[in-house]
């Protein structure tokens, strides 16, 4: 099936609901608007294999609507209690889902090699993507990102700015729990492991700013975990880079600690730090593997009521 | 006293005290308010008919499989109804709570549920429809049916199988203490590492999780052997392997998944328990932790756990459709293989609930692929189950509809299974709500086939039909409530959308979460006309009597027995002749069960043993939740005690003697079969 068709059918599909209620600008349909490399080949073979499912669906459901109408009681199908064998038809019901599934298993292979987070063969055999790659560091805490720039020694909270069109290279780890980072219009999931390192690869095609998220459940500040991502074109990038690397703010060892304690991002107020102790990230693994944790305090779980209103204080004191 | 432990404790009342009731929480207030009047509706009921000896002596007590079975079917609707409300409670949640401008309730920075509140109704919702309310629901029904099914006159251990569902109960219990004592898990029901470790959920909301699911598995388990025992050694005469009703094949595969895959949950629960408990390190992120392991020994239980489900729900609809359909089964032997293999293939998939913990290329492909091959046994059983039809003739009523909405429901669960398995796209939505649509098609494919099976074998336990009026209300707005909510949900899921969220920052999504509240409110619709079903059909319970064989074409031995059936189930056992016996007796003009000598029956006796294993695992596990060491130290040696004792007593069966037997036989009104409509 076409590109255009399921994304036809499928913004068809939302317009009615969308029209009763409103409305929006935008589609927030963020899987089916990809803006990366990445995204892009992902998004090709989510096609594919949609519209090879949709063969094989379609048919059966119409087979099976036709088998209940046609020999309804009091219809016209002829009766036949007995019949309940066929070699052929055996032949074909096994045959079809196992033809199905080695062309699906074929495509899929094919597909999770092109966007393995660690090579992925899109970005490495397609020239589109130029110039020397960005590293990232990743860092998640209890409930924020830290952005690290190795190269650049500057860091950047819950916000993201990375050259349109350069590859970057992502090393993530986690300082507690389990996080999955995602940018869904630029690259799918990848597990952010406390005491461990993943990694991850992106490229965005455009300009433009890109929401990202933690997927995985962390603990309650996980639906205020997200980072904006910012593509912008390389003299910005340099240019970011440069007003960051003036920043007075600097993060140590000592200071990460302070910063890695458990806090809300609620109304997030970003940061960037002008300076950044090199090798904070292998640092903050090895830490990590030999048993440091930063503690959830007793009163975000278990004293709920007082909790909330401690909140609720807080918030009316401007402290979010 | 291993561990560090936050928060008070102290050697008479551990980890309890008041501040552990949450009074102060206007929800929580209402529903203990709600839990209340009806506790006292039903202890008030029980004492003003006078029924609590009757209750203890042939509920409480017994140990006939079909009253057993109809217990856990209760509880398993109190669940569901329970699990429900949470559902309400999410979706509406999600509806107020968008963007940074949405309105705050009760406390709440955004909707009406704080981060922690939302995260133990998402928790609880999870654990509760799988494991408490689907799970005892099939258990249920299979232990009505599978002994009728094969002319056995009770299950292999009936004491065995009273406990199982007693433990179940208690553990049904604890969830439920959960909300007025304490709190619940707050990360979602199949947990997560290192975040239920103790410095992350310093609380006792896990070890409820932990202890409840733990005790449940005990009692699955022992509900395993027992229907595999049952099934290999209970049979009929003359009834061999390729004579058994298919759901009994299905029975039997289920409770092999079960029986293999259940101890590895208890081990890995019991790990958390060891680092919450003693401190070790079996799951955390330091110290020679490995918190993939969780997942790994978990999804090893997780993933055979959804064909536990399904395959009984698949039998199902493999009894109904023939029935509806005046037709024998299409491709028995190949349905038989086709359980098999997704019981087989169930153990080789774990892995797809972690694709995106950044393994090999290679390691992802092949559990993709091997995710994938689980389709071609059901897409299999999906072409059977339409060939049935084909060249019947379809009958519309209930459980028939029930049965083709679960059909149809499986041909969007299974699509969306497939897109799942494609390993990449998976990467795009792995943690988002359209993995949560997906299995939520399954999950009410399973509820669809439930349905149809009560529906189905109802007149079968109770010795009356259903009315059909209401039943076909509540089925109609079953289909709109689940058109409503889970087609936004797919679009969400295109979107991006994850899951658990308890405030939703992208504004765009609004519109969906707002749709969905229409399908909650068809849902809320629909619950009305359960219970009016329900209500009706009691009433009306005289009216709608029927004989042996109410649905007139059914094939198989339970429809040969009375209905209600006796505590003997059969007066004599059965020899069988052929596949679907019962509709080649009424073939051959043998329907009539005949009533020359009847003999005595040997039966197990009734025994309050179960019921007080479960009340003594209920305190024990309470205790081991608060830290209350001596009443843990009390409840474990009153346990081991008591399975002492009872390992004594000899005089656990009882013989109905022939002349009750001519009576119960001479007095139904339905020695002969119905017949069979036009």
């Amino acid at each position: 099936m076409s590109k255009r068709g399921i994304k036809g059918a499928l913004k068809a599909l939302c317009a009615p609901l969308l029209l009763t209620l409103g409305g929006c600008a935008k589609s927030g349909l963020f899987l089916l608007e990809p803006q990366g490399v990445i995204s892009r080949v992902t998004y090709h073979y989510f096609r594919l294999d949609v519209g090879i499912m949709l063969l094989i669906i379609i048919p059966t459901a119409l087979l099976a609507i036709f088998a209940m109408w046609r020999y309804r009681k009091g219809g016209r199908g002829d009766y036949r209690p007995e019949w309940s064998h066929s070699y052929l038809i055996e032949a074909v019901v096994w045959g079809i889902p196992l033809i199905t599934v080695g062309v699906l298993s074929y495509l899929s292979i094919k597909a999770i090699y092109e966007v393995n987070p660690y090579n992925p063969g899109a970005i490495s055999s397609k020239g589109s993507a130029s110039g020397k790659p960005l590293d990232v560091d990743v860092i998640a805490t209890d409930w924020r990102w830290l952005f690290i720039y190795p190269g650049q020694k500057i860091a950047s909270v819950d916000r993201l700015v990375i050259p349109a069109g350069v590859p970057v290279r992502f090393r993530l780890t986690s300082t507690s729990v389990v996080n999955d980072f995602i940018i869904p219009q630029l690259v799918g999931m990848i597990d952010v492991m406390p005491g461990m390192r993943t990694k991850q690869t992106l490229v965005a095609d455009r300009v433009g700013r890109y929401v990202g998220y933690s997927a995985d459940y962390s603990g309650a500040g996980l639906s205020w975990m997200n980072f904006e991502t910012k593509a912008v074109t390389r003299a910005q990038f340099a240019r970011w880079v440069k007003k960051t690397q003036a920043a007075p703010q600097a993060l140590t060892y000592a200071g990460f600690n302070r910063f890695a304690k458990p806090y809300l991002a609620v109304y997030h107020h970003r940061m960037v730090f002008g300076h950044v102790q090199s090798g904070l990230l292998d640092h903050v693994v090895e830490e990590v593997m030999s048993g440091k944790v930063w503690r959830t305090p007793m009163a975000m779980t278990e004293n709920m009521v007082r909790y909330m209103k401690k909140q609720q204080a807080n918030v009316k004191a401007g402290e979010y | 006293m291993f561990v560090h432990l936050q928060g008070p404790w102290n050697p008479v009342w551990g980890r309890l005290s008041l501040q552990a009731i949450p009074y102060q929480n206007p929800i929580l207030l209402g529903t203990f308010t709600f839990a209340m009047i009806a506790a006292l509706a039903i202890v008030g009921a029980v004492v003003y008919f006078r029924a609590g000896p009757y209750l203890w002596r042939e509920w409480f007590t017994t140990v006939d499989h079909k009253k057993i079975g109809v217990m856990y079917c209760l509880l398993g609707l109190v669940m569901l109804f329970r699990g429900f409300a949470d559902a309400l409670m999410i979706r509406t949640q999600q509806a107020i709570a968008v963007g940074p401008h949405s309105p705050g309730y009760l406390g709440a920075l955004h909707g009406y549920l704080t981060p922690f509140h939302i995260g133990q109704v998402y928790t609880a919702h999870g654990l509760i429809m799988v494991v408490f309310a689907a799970t005892p629901l099939l258990v249920g029904i299979m232990n009505i049916v599978v002994p009728l099914q094969i002319g056995a006159r009770d299950m292999a251990y009936p004491y065995l199988n009273a406990l199982g569902f007693w433990l179940t109960a208690a553990a049904g219990a604890l969830v439920m203490l959960s909300l007025f004592v304490g709190n619940f898990a707050h990360g979602g029901w199949y947990g997560f590492l290192p975040l239920f470790e103790l410095p992350y959920s310093p609380g006792v909301g896990v070890d409820y999780w932990m202890w409840a699911f733990q005790l449940s598995a005990v009692g699955t388990t022992m509900g395993s052997i027992n229907l595999i025992a049952t099934i290999v050694k209970m049979r009929a005469p003359g009834m061999t392997w390729m004579r058994m009703p298919i759901f009994t094949w299905a029975s039997l595969s289920t409770n092999l998944i079960a029986l293999t895959s259940f101890p590895v949950l208890m081990v890995s629960l019991a790990l958390i328990g060891l680092d919450r408990y003693f401190g070790t390190h079996f799951y955390t992120a330091g110290q020679g932790g490995n918190l993939m392991l969780y997942n790994d020994l978990f999804w090893v239980w997780g993933h055979p756990e959804v064909y536990f489900l399904i395959l009984p729900a698949f039998g199902m609809m493999s009894e109904i459709i023939p029935t509806f359909s005046e037709k024998t089964l299409f491709g028995y032997a190949t349905m038989v293989v086709a359980s098999f293999a997704i019981g087989g293939v169930s153990w080789g998939v774990w892995l797809h609930h972690f694709f995106t913990m950044a393994a090999e290329p290679s390691v992802n492909s092949f559990y993709s692929v091997t995710t994938m091959l689980v389709g071609i046994p059901t897409g299999v059983k999906v072409f059977n189950w339409i060939f049935t039809m084909y060249r019947g003739r379809v009958r519309f009523e209930l459980p028939m509809l029930w049965a083709l909405l679960a059909l149809f429901l499986l041909l969007v669960g299974g699509m969306t299974g497939m897109m799942n398995a494609f390993a990449t796209s998976d990467y795009m939505w792995h943690n988002g709500v359209f993995v949560v649509a997906h299995f939520h098609m399954m999950v009410l494919l399973i509820a669809a086939s439930i349905f149809g099976g009560v529906e189905y074998w109802f007149p079968k336990v109770f010795g009356f039909k259903l009315e059909q009026r209401w039943g076909k209300w509540f089925f109609w707005f079953m289909v709109l409530g689940t058109a409503w909510v889970f087609v936004p949900m797919f679009i969400l899921g295109f979107a991006g959308m994850t899951r658990r969220l308890d405030y939703i920052p992208v504004t765009q999504w609004a519109p969906y979460l707002r749709v969905m509240l229409v399908g909650m409110a068809f849902y809320v619709m629909a619950l009305g006309f359960f219970v009016a079903h329900l209500y009706v059909s009691l009433r009306d319970r005289v009216k709608n009597r029927v004989g042996a064989d109410p649905w007139g074409t059914t094939r198989n031995l339970e429809w040969m027995t009375h209905s209600p059936v006796p505590a003997y189930n059969f007066a004599y056992i059965p020899h069988v002749h052929a596949r679907d016996e019962w509709a080649w007796r009424k073939e051959h003009g043998m329907a009539s069960l005949g009533n020359e000598s009847f003999e005595d029956i040997h039966m197990p006796r009734n025994t309050g043993v179960p019921v007080l294993l479960g009340g003594l695992a209920f305190v024990l596990c309470f205790a081991l939740v608060w830290r209350i060491w001596w009443l843990a130290a009390a409840g474990l040696g009153a346990v081991v005690l008591v399975i002492i004792l009872r390992s004594f007593a000899r005089d656990t069966d009882e013989v109905i003697p022939a002349k009750t037997v001519a009576g119960v036989e001479g007095g139904a009104q339905d020695a002969l079969p119905a017949p069979a409509r036009g």
